[in-house]
């Protein structure tokens, strides 16, 4: 039976695996003028794909495979359109003789025009909505109709994004390369920055489909592997960014339980927690020291998650850890919403009490009026104070502010609850 | 023993509307029906057919593009098969994946032979 669930899992992601290598490949070869077609090509080549390799078998070499096809049928169109002269479409054609498919499509051509994709993608003259939806739909291979499921949008809403960002995409963009030395490091935060932001969306608890929500957090952690992979790309903050992922993907599947329910972080069963990527993100973990002992935000949250994913149960997690970690990041890069997830680990440390002093001096400094979790942090502390009227009023709050249903119905759970 | 030629008519669209994993778990059943046939020996070719072709009528004066048929009949693959009558090539097609699909059909032929 396991091994049956692997083999479907392996089919389920050829398509998103191989899409965007076949993608990157074309458009690191033909630019992203064509990139229309050469989505439209690497399609067809899958469709083809699922009907020979049905009569046939699937062959030793895929991807191979599917870069020929979608190569051909691209030249073709090409010629056919007569955007490239004669004399190149001759030179380009010495790629269909067969035995070369081995010799073209090495791991380090692959690899490289994947690199080069995701900081195409990347650019800094894309939006980050942009950027996030090229990576996803360019070198995730996901679907319009995935995309939508999994954000909760309009499959038109995704589909107009998409449009619009490949426009963007093919006017600002032409080249495609991995920029060197000076002015790599800060395109490189860049690229990291948009990881965690596909990341965070994937991992976002929403009523949309998990499996999927999975596949981009797991598409996130393949493309920060994938840059490990260039030796200019490796860095610290990659490291830790890799980390964090790991430790929090670790947890995916505690925090919905089997009525598709929220499980906060306190409840969660921690027999649930993957072991797996708990050791994979311990040894990247290892492996994210700085020079300067300067750490980045991604080595604090992951070092936060760590706590979390290796502690016996909520109690004996390590707050005064937790709750320092919190301190370093506030006071390197402050903002509001961290201040308020701090407080949920000062609680455990210095008790309500204290907390809700703390609450107050920062209501002074920014205006929570609208902030969904400033209401779900004081309703926590008037829980342990014991004023469940002034809690229901702060829940009856965090629910009108609240647009996410499955948080929502949770905040509603808690609120029956009261008595 | 005895060559038969099944033709796989229609289910043309049935198949487009499939999402791609459903396509490649689809793919994956036929793979898994035809190499049954080959561990028994009785697989002997087959190949499915692109949608795009030409009809030639009066010795090219009239070259058409499709359909060949009526759209749901078109021939989507053919496979030969090695049986010992048309009552055992029926029974081995009645496997066929190609039932999934809504509106489809298989047409079994026996090809003849010069054998007496």
């Amino acid at each position: 039976m396991v091994e049956e669930n692997k083999v479907n899992h392996t089919v389920e992601h050829l398509f998103r695996s191989e899409y965007g290598k076949v993608v990157s490949i074309l458009t690191h070869k033909y630019g992203t003028a064509h990139l229309e077609q050469i989505e439209d090509v690497a399609q067809e080549a899958f469709i083809k794909a699922m009907q020979v390799w049905a009569y046939k078998s699937i062959p030793d070499n895929p991807t191979g495979w599917l870069y020929m096809v979608a190569n051909n049928s691209l030249l073709d169109h090409l010629r056919r359109d007569q955007k490239i002269a004669f004399q190149e479409t001759e030179n380009l054609n010495i790629l269909s003789e067969g035995e070369k498919i081995v010799d073209l499509v090495l791991d380090d051509t692959i690899t490289d025009s994947q690199l080069q994709m995701i900081f195409a993608c990347c650019h800094p003259s894309l939006s980050k909505e942009y950027q996030i939806v090229l990576s996803l739909k360019l070198i995730g291979g996901f679907s319009n109709k995935e995309l939508a499921d999994a954000l909760l949008k309009k499959e038109e809403a995704v589909a107009k994004s998409f449009t619009r960002a490949k426009k963007k995409f093919r006017d600002d963009v032409k080249m495609l390369k991995i920029p060197v030395e000076m002015g790599l490091q800060s395109r490189l935060f860049q690229v990291l920055q948009v990881i965690y932001l596909m990341f965070s969306e994937g991992y976002a608890v929403t009523s949309g489909s998990q499996m999927i929500k999975k596949d981009i957090c797991y598409e996130a952690l393949r493309l920060a592997l994938l840059l490990r992979e260039n030796k200019y790309c490796r860095h610290p903050n990659l490291e830790a960014l890799i980390a964090l992922m790991c430790f929090h993907a670790s947890r995916f599947d505690a925090r919905i339980d089997e009525k598709g329910e929220l499980v906060t972080l306190e409840h969660h069963d921690r027999t649930k927690y993957d072991q797996n990527l708990i050791r994979i993100g311990i040894g990247h973990l290892e492996n994210a020291g700085t020079k300067d002992r300067m750490p980045s935000n991604y080595h604090l949250e992951a070092a936060r998650s760590f706590y979390h994913s290796t502690a016996n149960d909520f109690a004996s997690t390590d707050w005064g850890n937790v709750l320092y970690l919190y301190d370093v990041q506030l006071k390197m890069h402050y903002s509001p919403i961290l201040a308020l997830n701090r407080l949920v680990a000062y609680k455990k440390v210095k008790g309500a009490v204290k907390t809700m002093e703390e609450l107050l001096v920062l209501e002074q400094k920014t205006d929570f009026k609208d902030t969904e979790l400033y209401y779900a942090v004081k309703a926590e502390i008037l829980s342990q104070l014991q004023q469940p009227e002034a809690q229901k009023e702060v829940l009856k709050k965090a629910i009108s502010l609240c647009g996410n249903m499955v948080v929502k119905k949770h905040y509603e759970k808690k609120l029956a609850l009261i008595k | 023993m005895s060559n038969f030629l099944y033709l796989f008519r229609g289910g043309d669209d049935a198949f487009d509307k499939l999402s791609q994993e459903e396509k490649q778990a689809h793919m994956e059943v036929w793979g898994e029906w035809m190499g049954g046939l080959q561990e028994q020996g009785k697989l002997i070719d087959g190949l499915p057919l692109d949608k795009d072709g030409k009809v030639v009528h009066d010795r090219g004066e009239v070259v058409t593009n499709g359909p060949y048929a009526e759209g749901a009949e078109m021939v989507g693959g053919y496979l030969i098969v090695k049986a010992k009558n048309m009552e055992e090539a029926v029974e081995i097609s009645k496997g066929c994946p190609i039932f999934d699909y809504e509106g489809s059909f298989v047409e079994v032929r026996e090809i003849l032979t010069m054998e007496p």
